[in-house]
């Protein structure tokens, strides 16, 4: 299992700052890293190293706490705690603030591309969650405020393939979002974490959902269409949304990021006890029980709190985590053999 | 001396019989004063529940004279906005006070609002000072 996450490399990205967040574009040629020193920086390979290729620093006034690319790639969001949400547009060799986004009342703690690339959301310490559509002119307009959660809202996801809409937060629950009538409305609130969710993600299906809490556990949730065989009870047309995995004891410290790898499946985790975690589930376990086995654990991954992991969206097994010591590292992941 | 041991008896149950008193009258003066501070929250937290909703309503009518005659995508939308507003709070019940969803309906009514800030670049700041007029939404 030692051998299962091999370093590749290690930049400090945010020198003497925190780095809060990473995003592959979808072509999986260039990083996004933000942090708190109000910078988002680009990191492309050159050869075996990882260079920074532009610094995004007029933009915000305080921690730019998360990033997105939009699904062509040409555009990216970043998310501040200045609870403003700025558009960058991707030029020839540099980057263009195009438009800010105004409407929360404090620190934006997250922003998603929908994967048409026509709705972004925004959640913020308000409590509220934003949708906002993008219209040909690259103008954004607010078509939802949605106040479901009644306390900081950390993360947003979107679906893979569906206009569905998640959201996790720190009143320990997970509530899922979709259209009806020009207008969102929530119809699922995930609840079971004991204390605050910090991020989402959705498997390559998009059937079932990994949430990671303060409560030192992730959850895998499974979708259950209404009429389905398992006899899940749903309410109307809707599906509900039903824990069907808990990985508890692996993890010593609040879980930060859990990530889904969308070509084989892996699940990686971020946790505040400096490691990296990955897991697998295991091929012979019963869909509607899965159990998963942690296939590599790496302890000391950084110095600090590791804030994000995120799998590259064309290379198996590429991982990159980044952390409160203000660095990103590169990792390689192998599934161990015998599995 | 028939009466002798129901004399003895009223001495000897004075104890519980004025306690019972005791507490039906601290009972009824209790659910009664209860009832009025009850009242009285119910009357300030609904007056301002409604006046944070006429404050939406008056804001809604008059931006959608403002926009009386716009023909672009862009003012339909925002008057359709203004429109899904209204009808929240057409639907709004004022004279159920026991309506379970009254606090979901509210938060849908400002969510609703502050899109509407948006949509119109207007900074929902309009808040009547507390010490003025007793509001605070």
């Amino acid at each position: 299992m030692k051998d299962s996450l091999v370093l590749l490399g290690r930049v400090p990205a945010h020198p003497d700052s925190r780095c809060w967040f990473l995003a592959w574009n979808p072509a999986g040629t260039l990083l996004a890293s933000c942090g708190g020193d109000r910078r988002v920086r680009i990191w492309g390979a050159e050869g075996d190293n990882w260079v920074c290729k532009s610094i995004l620093s007029e933009g915000h006034q305080r921690t730019v706490r998360k990033v997105a690319w939009s699904p062509c790639g040409n555009y990216l969001a970043s998310a501040s705690f200045d609870a403003t949400t700025c558009i960058w547009k991707k030029n020839k060799d540099d980057f263009e603030c195009v438009t800010t986004l105004e409407g929360h009342e404090n620190e934006v703690k997250s922003v998603a591309w929908a994967p048409s690339g026509n709705l972004l959301a925004t959640c913020s310490r308000d409590k509220s969650v934003w949708v906002w559509e993008v219209d040909e002119e690259d103008e954004y307009e607010c078509v939802s405020v949605l106040n479901s959660h009644t306390q900081d809202v950390k993360h947003v996801v979107w679906h893979p393939s569906q206009e569905l809409l998640a959201s996790a937060s720190y009143d320990d629950t997970v509530k899922l979002y979709r259209e009806e009538e020009d207008d969102w409305v929530c119809y699922a609130t995930l609840e079971g974490h004991e204390s605050t969710v910090w991020s989402l993600a959705f498997d390559p299906s998009g059937q079932r959902l990994a949430s990671c809490s303060d409560d030192r556990t992730v959850r895998i949730w499974r979708q259950y269409l209404s009429g389905n065989e398992q006899g899940v009870a749903c309410s109307g047309s809707d599906p509900s949304w039903k824990c069907v995995c808990t990985l508890s004891g692996f993890h010593s410290r609040t879980i930060y990021d859990v990530a889904w790898c969308q070509l084989t499946g892996a699940l990686a985790t971020a946790c505040g006890d400096d490691a990296i975690r990955v897991f697998e589930e295991d091929p012979s376990s019963d869909p509607q029980q899965p159990t998963f086995s942690l296939t590599a654990h790496l302890p000391q991954a950084h110095s600090q709190d590791v804030n994000c992991v995120a799998w590259n969206p064309k290379v198996p097994g590429l991982l990159v985590s980044c952390s409160d010591d203000g660095e990103v590292a590169f990792w390689k992941y192998q599934r161990p053999e015998g599995l | 001396m028939a009466g002798s041991p129901d004399m003895f008896d009223a001495i000897v149950m004075a104890d519980e019989r004025f306690r019972g008193e005791g507490f039906a009258e601290g009972f009824a003066e209790g659910s009664g004063l209860g009832l009025r501070q009850g009242r009285r929250l119910g009357a300030a937290r609904g007056a301002r529940v409604a006046a944070e909703v006429g404050c939406y309503r008056g804001f809604a009518v008059a931006w959608r004279c403002l926009l009386r005659g716009g023909a672009s995508e862009k003012d339909r939308k925002k008057v359709k906005a203004l429109e899904a507003l209204l009808a929240m709070i057409q639907r709004f019940p004022y004279d159920d006070a026991a309506y379970g969803e009254l606090l979901r309906d509210l938060d849908g009514i400002r969510g609703k609002f502050r899109q509407l800030c948006s949509l119109l670049h207007v900074r929902p700041d309009l808040r009547i000072p507390a010490e003025a007029a007793g509001l605070s939404f």
